[in-house]
Formats: structure tokens, C-alpha cells, sequence
């Protein structure tokens, strides 16, 4: 019955999650992957959209699959004042509870931070919401693209001229887990050397504009608006994205002069490096249209992988623009586990994202699968809460535990 | 009260990466000695720059500390040695040829300081090839997938993009180094006495990225989706876009039928809208009913003013909001509330404004406690 745990600097640490969707399971993906114990509140009665969408099988949802490894699931229904009981047991026994369902759907289940405090009084909260969990525009909810667009940073994203449309849609709920899980650890150092918990309130918003911080400070000391810029970059020349064969793209950043003339080397553009037009930084700068232009003419009829790998060795940097697929097939990605195994509970192994770190010695072990809908009920209730059977039994059979 | 009181932090990193990773960690309350060469941090010379001074330095050195030192002098390498040996960990950000040149590689970290939490932030991570490793951000976010899919539906004939701003890769991947710091920082307190406390963290900025998309592209990856080689790859349909208003751009996101009435509503209910089945948007989404519904829509949402027309979208339940400019963050009600956004004093600038964290911390708060630092300014603490 005990689980076995997955070891890392983590190890010890027991996170409890009420949470849907992205942002919420991807932050305790997050401290599984480095070796917390995180268990995911689950019903079936309330199920996370993410084990339904398809209308498949629960248990094999892929969108579910791809994003809960190492998780535990436990079924309880919080909409009983016994599974509420229940779901209170488990927060007295955790580190770390983190939740990203509605506003004030916590409070109103009377798990509130005040709430929680007298349960275990140094827990430690998390609450993930689109604006944080108050102020005046805190009852808003919304999606994932709408944080972007709020955050600022949206504004920056968009082809030089037109309508700045931001980042691919799918962009922003897992950075939000991200600065979730980061915060977790800080509060759990500072619960280490005083013993104090404490409650954090995370906007998802925030979140994104964290991520353009460098151009709202720039704002602030030079008062001049950043604009979307397609892929301008005020000191380096040329800097973009060049078409290639078939639906290729290279991007290459010339960032010194070295890299200039090695460009134009590999290129065999002797006249783009005699053209007086491009002759400094500053003209390349001011022409660089025209350069784009250039570049693109000679680019394009040339495999971008291939392209790529000249200029690198040439010294310029440079790399293929990756499609899903040039990334699915990728040997390197591959062969440094960017990609990794995990038990599937049907056909016995999937491929997953594995973490983007490794840690050595004693690093974590990224190794189960999504769980079963209920998979850990027996850990938990039994071991963890000490329960007997027949009371399990009894939960179970009155659906408190679904 | 902050956080990380008492965890001491060297930096010798030299990109926004290992900057930004260390910058979180300064502004939880860690005390971080930043290394800077001779002539100071490659980003003190980045723009923009006011009165000489640059903003990106301004904005990445938050809360840290400056000693110089040359790390190609055999005195100042064994300053580092001394500072390292009592600060709880290290942040990187080089190659592997300065790491190994400089004796600053996993090993020779180990060996020397081996209850150090040691992390380096690269490209692709430890053990790619050497000509993968001294990149541009712009290549990292093209090699991470992002670029080649935004925006959403970009067609073939349009250049993959950068992100926002120049750094955003850096900027990722400095979250997930900072956790994992931080991660490893706690299990160097818990440690039995006696054993060393240290450990490797080796992060690959594409693989952040890579984890970032988990839930789109690994269905991909198990089969579940064919990868492609479209740019539409990572999108999900629907008409959700931004578009042009009379005083800037709204964005609008809806999936279900009570998005579809409730808009209708506030639009007056026109005519063209009634040609659309109700519940198109769950049962009837296809590219010609998002082509026409944008025709129309771009018409009348270009005559409205984009905060109050989305104040009263929002009130009517519609996902529809402002693509907000820098210049109207600071002036929003929520960011005010939330205190995002920190004033202070900066030698050169004058009173700022800084950006801060998404995350309110009640016990310990992060704050902008002092500028970053002039070159050299706690040299005293290299000595």
C-alpha cells in the first residue's frame, strides 16, 4: 500500500491539489517532478475537464494523460459535509495545498486560508486565479489567452504593422503553474527556519506580464510605449526568421561583426558584405528591410536544418525554426530523455515531456504515469488517514468517497 | 520578512537566464553576490539606455550585490573560491567551454565546494554539441517550438516570431531554474550533518519550453495527434483573436452558445448575426463561419473604445478584454490593488516603477529593497 517515493529534493514534502485544467496540475506536476508527494482531490461526480475532453475513457483521457505523471489521485465528493470532513484530514497532513478553482469556491467550502490555518496551523496555500483571489476586478474569470492579453504581453507579440495577436493561444497557464510551484518552495523555506505558513495569492495575469518585465521597466525609465516588433532587435542585425525549402524557417541573430561576414561566408553573398548599405551595424540597422529581404532571397531555396548547421559551424547563431513534428523526431531531444517513458496503465508505457531539469546526486525519478481516477483512495484513507476498511467501504458505497 | 533570509547566492552569470533565476532568488530575500568582469556585466551595456545607464541591467540586478572580478586571475579565481565557500549556491549560465577554461564545470564545482547547490542554465543543457551552446534567444525560442507556432494561425509565408520583447526563453527558463534552486536549497538545510549538501542542476532552456506546450505536444508524442509541419499545430480553432478597436485592440475568446447570445446582445443584436446558429460555436465552428463572423465583427468592434467596451463585455459574462499596453498596466485598478507594480529610487532613473511577481505572499512578501547595484559596490565582500 505505501507509494513509493520517486526520491528528489523535494522528497517529504506532501502537496494536496484541488485543481482543473492546465495551470493548477501543472504546478504539481511541477513539485512531483522534483519529488513531492502531490495528491489530486478528485470525484467523479466533478471531474476535471481535462479526463473528459474527447469523451473518451476517463482513466486514458490523453489531454490528462500528458500533464499528471507522478500524481496521486484520491476520490472524494466535496459537495458532502462528510468529504469536506475528509478533504480537511487530508489538509492537516500536508505541506502545501494548492487550489485554482473558482473564486471564493474555496471559501465557501470553508477551506479559506483562515480556515485551513486552524486545521494545520503552518500550511502552506496556494491560490491561482486569473486576477488573485480579490480586488475589484478578482470575480473575473477567463482563459488563458485573455491573461495574456491583459498582462501586456500580447501587445508585444505580432508581425512588424499589423495587429499584435500574441503569443500561440495555448500559451501562458503553464507558466502560471510555474510561478505557482516557485513560490511553494520560497514559502517552504521560510515555514523551515520560523515554522510560519502562510497564504499565497497568485494572478495568473501577473503571471504573463512577469514575463515582460525588462520592456514595462524600460517604460518606466524612458517613457516610450514598447510596440509589437515581429522579430526586431534594436542591437543586432540581421535578426529574424528566413524562409527555406518547403515550409522551412531558419532563424539566424548576426550579433557581431564576426558573425556578419561569417553570414555572408556561408551565404556566398560577397556583395551583401561589399554593400555599403550594410556596411556597419547602425546601416544594417536602418536598411535592414532591405537586408531581411536580401537574406531571405538567398535563403530560400536552401534546407533549413542543413543551413543551420553550416552557419553554426561557421559560428553565426543560427537554428531551424522546429515544427511539432521536427521536435517529436528529434535524436537529440530523444536521446537526452527530453522525452521519456512512463507506466500507462493500458498499454503498459507512454512517452511524456519529462522535466526540463536534471539534478545530480539524488535527483528525482520521473517515472509513473497519470493515475487511475481513484487510484490512491486505499494510500490514502488507509495509510494516510488511518481509516478502517469497513469505513472506506461505508464512504464508498454512500458516495462520499466517488 | 523574506523567504529566502540567510541563503547566500554567487552569480556568475552573464545572460538574462542566470541574471533573471538569481533576480527571483534576490527578490525573495536571498542575499546575491553578483560577479561582474572587469568593464561590468555584458547586459550593463545592453539598451535601453537613459543617461548611460541601461534599464535591462536595471530591471535583472533587483536586490543583488556587485563585486568585480576577473576570473581569468589566479587571485580573483581564488576570491571565488572563498566567496563560494560560504555561500549555499551557485548560478551559472555559460558554456561548457568558459565552465571547464574557468574551472567552473560540474565536476570541478563538486569537488572543490561539495555542499553547494550548483545550477547551470544552457540552451539545450549539459552535453550538447559545442556549437549549439553560444546561441541568441532568438534561436532558442525557433529550436523550443514556440516561434515556429505564434501567433496562432500564422500562415507559411510568415516568419515565425521571437516572442515578447527579446528574452522571454531566458525568462522560462529562469523559473524553472529558480525551483529547482530553491528545491535543492531546502533538501541542503534537511541534510543529515555530515553529508555534503550540494547538487548539479542542469536545465535546458528549449526543454522548458518543450515542457511548457506538455498537455498539446506530447499528445503528439504518444500518438494520440499526428505531428505535423503546420503552424496551426499547437492552435484550437475557434474565432478567438485579437482585433483592431477605436483606441487600441481588444481580445475575444468564446466556446459556448451563452458567449454567442450575450454577445449578440451587446452588439444590438444586428442582423448578420442572426444568420449563425446559436450554438455554432460548440456544433457548427467551421473556418467559414469564423471567417464570416470576424468580417462583421472586426466592423463594429473597430468603432468601440476598447476599456469600455470590455468592462461591459465582462459584466455580460463575454471573455472579451483589453490588449493592454504598457502604459496601461500601472494605470489598472487590479495591478494598483495588488501592488504590482513597486516604486523606487534608482541613482540614475529617479523614482521607477518595477515591475514585480505574480505571487502575493502574506508572510513574506517580495520587494524591491535596493536598485541594482553600481559595478563593484560590495567589493568588500570578495576580500
Amino acid at each position: 500500500m505505501p507509494v513509493p517515493s520517486p526520491g528528489g529534493p523535494l522528497s517529504g514534502i506532501r502537496v494536496l491539489e484541488i485543481t482543473k485544467v492546465w495551470a493548477g496540475p501543472y504546478a504539481g506536476k511541477l513539485l512531483a517532478h522534483l519529488g513531492a508527494e502531490v495528491i489530486k482531490v478528485e470525484s467523479a461526480t466533478n471531474l476535471d475537464e481535462m479526463r473528459a475532453y474527447g469523451g473518451v475513457d476517463i482513466n486514458a483521457a490523453p489531454y490528462f494523460l500528458s500533464i499528471n505523471q507522478e500524481i496521486l489521485s484520491v476520490q472524494v465528493n466535496m459537495k458532502t459535509a462528510e468529504g469536506l470532513d475528509l478533504v480537511r484530514q487530508m489538509i492537516a497532513r500536508s505541506d502545501i495545498v494548492i487550489d485554482n478553482i473558482r473564486p471564493g469556491a474555496m471559501e465557501r467550502s470553508h477551506l479559506g486560508y483562515d480556515d485551513l490555518r486552524k486545521i494545520k496551523p503552518d500550511i502552506i496555500q496556494c491560490s491561482i486565479k486569473m486576477w488573485g483571489n480579490e480586488g475589484p476586478l478578482g470575480y473575473q474569470t477567463g482563459y488563458a489567452p485573455c491573461f495574456a492579453s491583459l498582462s501586456g504581453l500580447t501587445a508585444l507579440v505580432g508581425h512588424e504593422g499589423e495587429t499584435p495577436k500574441g503569443m500561440n493561444i495555448r500559451y501562458g497557464d503553464s507558466t502560471s503553474g510555474a510561478c505557482a510551484a516557485l513560490a511553494c518552495i520560497a514559502a517552504l523555506h521560510h515555514r523551515e527556519r520560523t515554522g510560519e505558513g502562510q497564504f499565497i495569492d497568485l494572478s495568473a495575469v501577473e503571471s504573463m506580464t512577469s514575463l515582460v518585465g525588462d520592456s514595462l521597466f524600460a517604460y518606466s525609465v524612458t517613457g516610450q510605449v514598447p510596440q509589437s516588433d515581429g522579430n526586431f532587435h534594436p542591437e543586432i542585425c540581421p535578426h529574424g526568421a528566413y524562409p527555406c525549402q518547403m515550409t522551412g524557417w531558419i532563424s539566424i541573430a548576426a550579433a557581431t561583426e564576426e558573425h556578419w561576414q561569417a553570414l555572408c561566408r556561408v551565404l556566398a553573398a560577397d556583395d551583401l558584405a561589399a554593400d555599403p548599405r550594410f556596411a556597419t551595424l547602425a546601416l544594417r540597422l536602418e536598411n535592414r528591410r532591405a537586408l531581411d529581404a536580401e537574406i531571405a532571397e538567398l535563403t530560400a531555396h536552401q534546407d533549413a536544418a542543413d543551413l543551420a548547421d553550416q552557419l553554426r559551424q561557421a559560428g553565426v547563431p543560427a537554428f531551424k525554426s522546429m515544427s511539432s513534428i521536427d521536435l517529436c523526431s528529434d535524436d537529440y531531444l530523444w536521446g537526452r530523455q527530453a522525452y521519456r517513458m512512463v507506466t500507462d496503465h493500458r498499454s503498459g508505457s507512454r512517452p511524456i515531456i519529462g522535466p526540463s531539469w536534471r539534478i545530480s546526486p539524488d535527483g528525482p525519478n520521473v517515472a509513473r504515469g497519470a493515475p487511475l481516477l481513484g487510484e490512491h483512495n486505499d494510500y490514502v484513507y488507509r495509510e494516510l488517514l488511518g481509516l478502517p476498511q469497513e469505513q472506506l467501504d461505508d464512504l464508498i458505497a454512500r458516495k462520499v468517497v466517488d | 520578512m523574506t523567504a529566502l533570509k540567510g541563503i547566500t547566492i554567487v552569480e556568475v552569470a552573464e545572460r538574462p537566464a542566470g541574471e533573471y533565476t538569481a533576480k527571483l532568488l534576490a527578490d525573495f530575500g536571498a542575499e546575491v553576490i553578483k560577479v561582474e568582469r572587469p568593464g561590468g556585466a555584458p547586459t550593463r551595456h545592453m539598451g535601453p539606455f537613459r543617461d548611460g545607464e541601461s534599464a535591462l541591467f536595471g530591471y535583472l540586478n533587483t536586490n543583488k550585490k556587485s563585486v568585480v572580478l576577473d576570473l581569468d586571475d589566479a587571485g580573483d579565481r581564488a576570491r571565488l573560491d572563498s566567496l563560494l565557500a560560504r555561500a549555499n549556491g551557485l548560478i551559472d549560465d555559460h558554456d561548457e567551454a568558459w565552465t571547464a577554461a574557468h574551472r567552473l564545470a560540474p565536476d570541478d564545482v563538486s569537488a572543490a565546494h561539495p555542499h553547494l547547490v550548483h545550477c547551470i542554465v544552457s540552451h539545450f543543457g549539459q552535453g550538447a554539441p559545442h556549437e549549439w551552446q553560444k546561441l541568441q534567444p532568438i534561436n532558442v525560442i525557433n529550436a523550443g517550438g514556440w516561434a515556429y507556432h505564434s501567433p496562432s494561425e500564422t500562415t507559411h509565408d510568415k516568419p515565425p516570431l521571437k516572442g515578447a520583447g527579446r528574452f522571454l526563453p531566458d525568462y522560462e527558463a529562469g523559473i524553472d531554474a529558480a525551483m529547482c534552486v530553491l528545491a535543492s536549497l531546502l533538501r541542503q538545510r534537511r541534510i543529515e550533518p555530515g553529508k555534503p549538501g550540494g547538487q548539479f542542476i542542469d536545465i535546458s532552456e528549449v526543454e522548458v519550453q518543450l515542457n511548457r506546450i506538455d498537455c498539446v505536444l506530447d499528445r503528439m508524442l504518444a500518438g494520440d495527434v499526428e505531428p505535423s509541419d503546420e503552424r496551426t499545430a499547437y492552435d484550437m480553432g475557434g474565432p478567438g483573436t485579437s482585433f483592431a478597436c477605436r483606441d487600441g485592440h481588444i481580445y475575444i475568446f468564446m466556446t459556448t452558445k451563452g458567449h454567442w447570445n450575450a454577445l449578440r446582445a451587446l452588439m444590438g443584436d444586428p442582423e448578420w448575426a442572426r444568420a449563425f446558429r446559436e450554438d455554432w460555436l460548440e456544433f457548427d465552428c467551421t473556418q467559414a463561419n469564423v471567417d464570416l463572423f470576424r468580417r462583421h465583427f472586426t466592423q463594429w468592434i473597430a468603432q468601440q473604445e476598447k476599456i469600455a467596451i470590455t468592462e461591459a463585455a465582462q459584466k455580460a459574462g463575454i471573455a472579451m478584454v483589453p490588449v493592454s499596453t504598457a502604459a496601461d498596466l500601472p494605470r489598472n485598478e487590479q495591478f494598483a490593488h495588488r501592488g504590482f507594480f513597486q516604486e523606487a529610487e534608482h541613482p540614475v532613473f529617479g523614482k521607477v516603477s518595477y515591475p514585480t511577481v505574480s505571487y502575493r505572499m502574506s508572510a513574506t512578501p517580495v520587494r524591491i529593497v535596493s536598485p541594482a547595484p553600481a559595478l563593484g559596490a560590495d567589493q568588500e565582500a570578495a576580500r
